[in-house]
């Protein structure tokens, strides 16, 4: 079942044409990676797609609704995690979601009972009095979810909930999103950490420069991309490597030598590797092996010609 | 109207800002405290003790600061990055800032009042007519809220805005002549009268106190009249940020 649907649509800002004729469906139960670098355009598609913005071209469709789709009662079935912490800084945690969950309908010991399995939920059940403040920026990311979770919503979108924060902060708030997929929630997730998307995301969608360039899923990206495998082995004596034999396996493409580690380039999916690591054990041993298969990083590379993060950044 | 259920959480974010506290409650107190001491016994022409006026000046002087809260919460929740949040909400946001404006004006008027408890209770103040005092207080917060709004819906940079709100606030109490006497031409005669806010609000209660009471309804009128002019020019530049 579609959830929401975004047709043709167009934004710009100025002369600069941020959202150039965007088609995107989102399903029911899915998690969707939204990935592009700094400036493609996803928090613009968001915020498009909220009713935060407005488009100049093309139609949505949010719960069936087209004529109407950032009507109040759609509203109730949408959470946002903004990108920045938007939460009150003078409330405690507990006051912040008692905030939300008030203006999203809830009264009382419903309102309660969801303020408590919200923080509960975000790990934050110990930290309900205590004002964001004094939190981390972790544990301030966790609760800038946990507002938009009060009201159960049926899609929950997330605009890069894990800037600047620590691994451990992360991991759980990507175990967090899995767990909402299990209960049902479908999930728009837009990051420039492709490991997130990879971890999560059942679809992913590459966007560049106001453009969704490539969907599908983690392998199938990834299968558009592969043409070749990688085989790193380290040797115990790389002179006695035998770079020609090597190189007359079917499919080994390119064989090199650099220090104790050689690197094997066959055609994809040759089915060699078996025999290449029998070659290299009977003449200079194997002490590792590595095989790297293309990731994401490669896929959005290979699609745009560009890096997906900054070198530091990375 | 799921904004009512924000208005609990607005007034406590209002009662946490301890800056305003201290700048809207704090500092009047130990002002007109201090100020009793060094005027104790003193009388003015009309044989009213001078700590009367003096109180009465800075429970006045101090509304004119009293928007700067309402103008920091609408532009925290509704020009920020916090926008986008609330705008994804289910309410009407239009709705949700006249209830910080609201929350804001009753939040200074209540200051007002605790200065003015403060100051008959515990100095020994004179407030002849308690109503009189607090409907000039409320029109003074209310106008002093509009006037930060207007700075900060028509201007691109908040701390522009701020220090526009604080120039509206020490500007007209310099014109006020409360600093130091100011030339004496038309120009500051009109804004040292009735074209100062700080001015009429005295005169309305100086002379309602003295009895005179047509005098005090017309400055208090003219009050009235300028938060509605300045109510619509609020409301069509807060529309064009807002709406």
């Amino acid at each position: 079942m579609t959830i929401a649907s975004i047709q043709g649509v167009v934004k710009r800002y100025g002369a600069h044409l941020v959202l150039d004729y965007i088609d995107l469906d989102i399903y029911e139960g899915e998690i969707i990676g939204l990935l592009g670098p700094n400036g493609a355009g996803k928090t613009t598609l968001i915020q498009t797609l909220t009713g935060i913005t407005s488009f100049e071209r093309g139609k949505i469709e949010i719960f069936g609704q087209s004529k109407n789709p950032f009507s109040n009662q759609n509203k109730e079935r949408i959470g946002l995690v903004t990108q920045g912490i938007t939460v009150f800084e003078e409330l405690t945690a507990k006051e912040n979601l008692q905030f939300f969950a008030g203006v999203y309908g809830l009264r009382g010991e419903e309102k309660k009972k969801r303020v408590e399995e919200a923080l509960e939920f975000v790990g934050l059940g110990d930290k309900g009095n205590k004002t964001p403040n004094k939190f981390s920026g972790g544990m301030k990311r966790r609760l800038n979810i946990a507002c938009a979770l009060t009201h159960r919503p049926k899609l929950l979108i997330m605009d890069e909930p894990t800037v600047g924060i620590d691994p451990q902060s992360r991991n759980y708030i990507l175990e967090a999103v899995k767990k909402l997929r299990e209960n049902g929630t479908t999930i728009l997730y837009t990051t420039h950490y492709m490991e997130e998307v990879q971890a999560i995301a059942s679809r992913v969608v590459i966007m560049d420069q106001g453009q969704i360039i490539k969907q599908g899923t983690v392998d199938e990206l990834i299968q558009m991309v592969q043409h070749e495998e990688k085989v790193k082995i380290d040797v115990t004596d790389s002179d006695k490597v035998p770079v020609n034999e090597l190189e007359n396996i079917a499919g080994v493409k390119k064989v090199v030598v650099s220090g104790n580690q050689i690197t094997i380039i066959s055609a994809f999916d040759s089915g060699n590797l078996d025999r290449i690591i029998t070659l290299v054990k009977e003449h200079a041993g194997v002490l590792g092996i590595q095989a790297d298969k293309p990731n994401l990083e490669d896929v959005f590379l290979t699609l745009t010609g560009k890096e997906l993060r900054d070198k530091e950044e990375a | 109207m799921r904004v009512l259920s924000t208005i609990k959480f607005t007034a406590l974010r209002m009662i946490r800002n301890y800056i305003v506290l201290i700048l809207l409650l704090v500092v009047p107190i130990i002002l007109i405290t201090f100020f009793s001491f060094i005027l104790s016994g003193v009388v003015t022409e009309n044989g009213v003790p001078y700590i009367n006026e003096n109180a009465m000046i800075m429970v006045l002087v101090f509304q004119l600061f009293g928007g700067s809260i309402v103008m920091y919460l609408i532009y925290h929740d509704l020009f920020t990055e916090n926008k986008m949040r609330m705008y994804a909400l289910p309410f009407n946001q239009t709705m949700y800032a006249f209830s910080i404006m609201l929350c804001g004006a009753l939040y200074s008027i209540l200051l007002g009042i605790l200065l003015m408890v403060y100051s008959q209770f515990v100095l020994g103040v004179i407030w002849k007519n308690w109503f009189w005092m607090i409907y000039i207080i409320s029109l003074m917060a209310i106008l002093s809220i509009i006037v930060c709004l207007i700075f900060t819906f028509s201007v691109k940079n908040y701390k522009i805005a701020e220090r526009l709100s604080e120039l509206y606030g020490v500007g007209f109490v310099v014109l006020a002549g409360l600093f130091f006497p100011l030339p004496r031409n038309a120009i500051f005669d009109f804004l040292g009268s009735y074209g100062n806010p700080l001015t009429l609000s005295m005169g309305a209660i100086r002379d309602m106190s003295l009895t005179n009471t047509s005098s005090a309804w017309f400055q208090a009128n003219i009050l009235l009249g300028v938060i509605a002019i300045l109510f619509m020019v609020m409301l069509l530049l807060g529309r064009r940020r807002i709406g």
